[in-house]
């Protein structure tokens, strides 16, 4: 059995990380309470977004721009696919950088020429341990999301789309369904998908005709970095909001761990000094029997 | 009165407005364009600049919008913008210094990517500026 002192050692370890967990904990939680007001204000205007593009793609005219080509022509070998892909800063977040990772190159492994573009610290040293080529002038932290930020995401995506040095656009980050669930997206940016209508409408049936102004072209081009923009920034609001809320529920995790353990540490402790107390009274009781004895 | 309709704009940071309006005014890539109720369907690209709105109690309302999109459908109109502020909540200094660092990028030419970049943060500036400078003047 180990010795009062070890016991003593470990005790004083685990309460000082467990003063950091804490502390974590503490940080994590103000930090989400911000992240998720951001959201709720975000949320409006990113589900309006997909509503419009989703009406835009309904209503087009069969036209030619740049943002719907889907290069079925090129050989799959030719094509290259850009992942953007939004990790966190640090770990210690529970599962959340792994499924986002782990998605990411699932999705990566079935194509062969791809392109990533990392958002966060902890992602980009993933992918350069693992010798993954990855951007290097792409260097955006994934703290406190601005808008700032994603329009300087989406005018290199759309510079590097529109120069066709890719083929694809993907985004993939994390979405938060509610505060207990958390979902991985793996989203089309680029191209947009020109309008299959899913449901066939009897030909009686009203069908709302859109003007475009001044052209369709003209308001796809201004429409479409817009959306992406948008796209992106909501993006990076939920999945720091996720991270925030994951990191949470991590340290939580970790404090709870951290005071069982101390639990059962303490009564392992209380135990040794016992028997060390009844040991040296035996040793005391014989001692002096020994001399009665005499 | 005036016939209403519908109306809302959404910034990225929240709903900036949503209600009854007799008329809307905003800014296109070529010109303004005016909506009243029962406009025609359409889907429109709004350009940098001030967004008024006439609500039901004949009072025009001035609001400084980004880029973004409009679309008007069933009576209803919706605003999609990145940035919407009222002319008062514009910071002065802030926007000033903003314009300047925008001149200064144009001025040194770079990629084409950061001469847009430049020219749209140009735009904004500029648009905040000329609306309070109205207010104070």
């Amino acid at each position: 059995m180990a010795n009062t002192k070890e016991i003593k050692d470990r005790i004083n370890s685990i309460k000082q990380t467990q003063k950091i967990t804490n502390a974590m904990y503490l940080i994590s939680s103000t930090k989400l309470q911000k992240a998720r007001k951001d959201l709720e204000a975000t949320e409006p205007y990113f589900f309006g977004m997909e509503a419009m593009v989703d009406r835009l793609r309904r209503h087009l005219p069969d036209i030619e721009n740049p943002y719907f080509e889907t290069f079925d022509e090129l050989p799959e070998d030719e094509k290259v696919y850009a992942y953007l892909v939004i990790t966190a800063d640090k770990g210690l977040a529970g599962s959340y950088n792994h499924n986002v990772l782990k998605m990411t190159e699932e999705a990566m492994s079935k194509h062969k020429n791809t392109k990533l573009f990392v958002v966060g610290e902890l992602g980009r040293q993933y992918f350069e341990s693992k010798h993954i080529q990855i951007d290097e002038q792409f260097h955006y932290t994934a703290q406190n999301p601005s808008l700032h930020r994603a329009r300087m995401i989406s005018l290199r995506m759309l510079e590097l789309f529109t120069k066709r040095e890719i083929h694809s656009l993907n985004i993939v980050y994390t979405f938060m369904v509610n505060s207990m669930a958390t979902e991985n997206v793996n989203q089309v940016l680029l191209p947009l998908k020109a309008s299959v209508p899913d449901v066939s409408l009897p030909m009686d049936v009203y069908q709302e005709e859109f003007m475009l102004e001044p052209s369709p072209d003209a308001v796809i081009n201004a429409v479409v970095p817009n959306c992406t923009t948008g796209y992106i920034y909501s993006a990076l609001v939920e999945s720091f909001c996720s991270e925030q809320n994951a990191r949470m529920q991590a340290m939580q995790a970790a404090n709870k761990s951290a005071n069982e353990i101390l639990h059962d540490l303490s009564i392992q402790y209380n135990r040794v000094r016992q028997a060390m107390i009844t040991q040296e009274i035996t040793e005391v009781c014989a001692g002096a029997k020994a001399a009665q004895k005499d | 009165m005036a016939e209403t309709y519908y109306f809302r704009i959404i910034a990225s940071n929240g709903i900036f407005f949503e209600g009854k309006v007799q008329a809307v005014l905003f800014s296109t890539i070529d010109g303004e364009r005016e909506l009243m109720a029962h406009h025609e369907e359409m889907i429109i690209a709004v350009d940098v600049g001030t967004l008024r709105y006439q609500t039901p109690d004949n009072e025009w309302h001035k609001v400084i919008v980004g880029v973004g999109t409009a679309q008007f459908a069933n009576n209803r109109c919706t605003v999609l913008v990145d940035t919407c502020e009222l002319p008062e909540n514009i910071d002065r200094a802030r926007a000033q210094a903003a314009l300047e660092r925008a001149e200064e990028q144009m001025r040194q030419r770079k990629s084409i990517v950061e001469y847009k970049m430049s020219q749209a943060s140009l735009a904004r500036a500029l648009t905040r500026l000329k609306e309070t400078s109205r207010k104070n003047v």
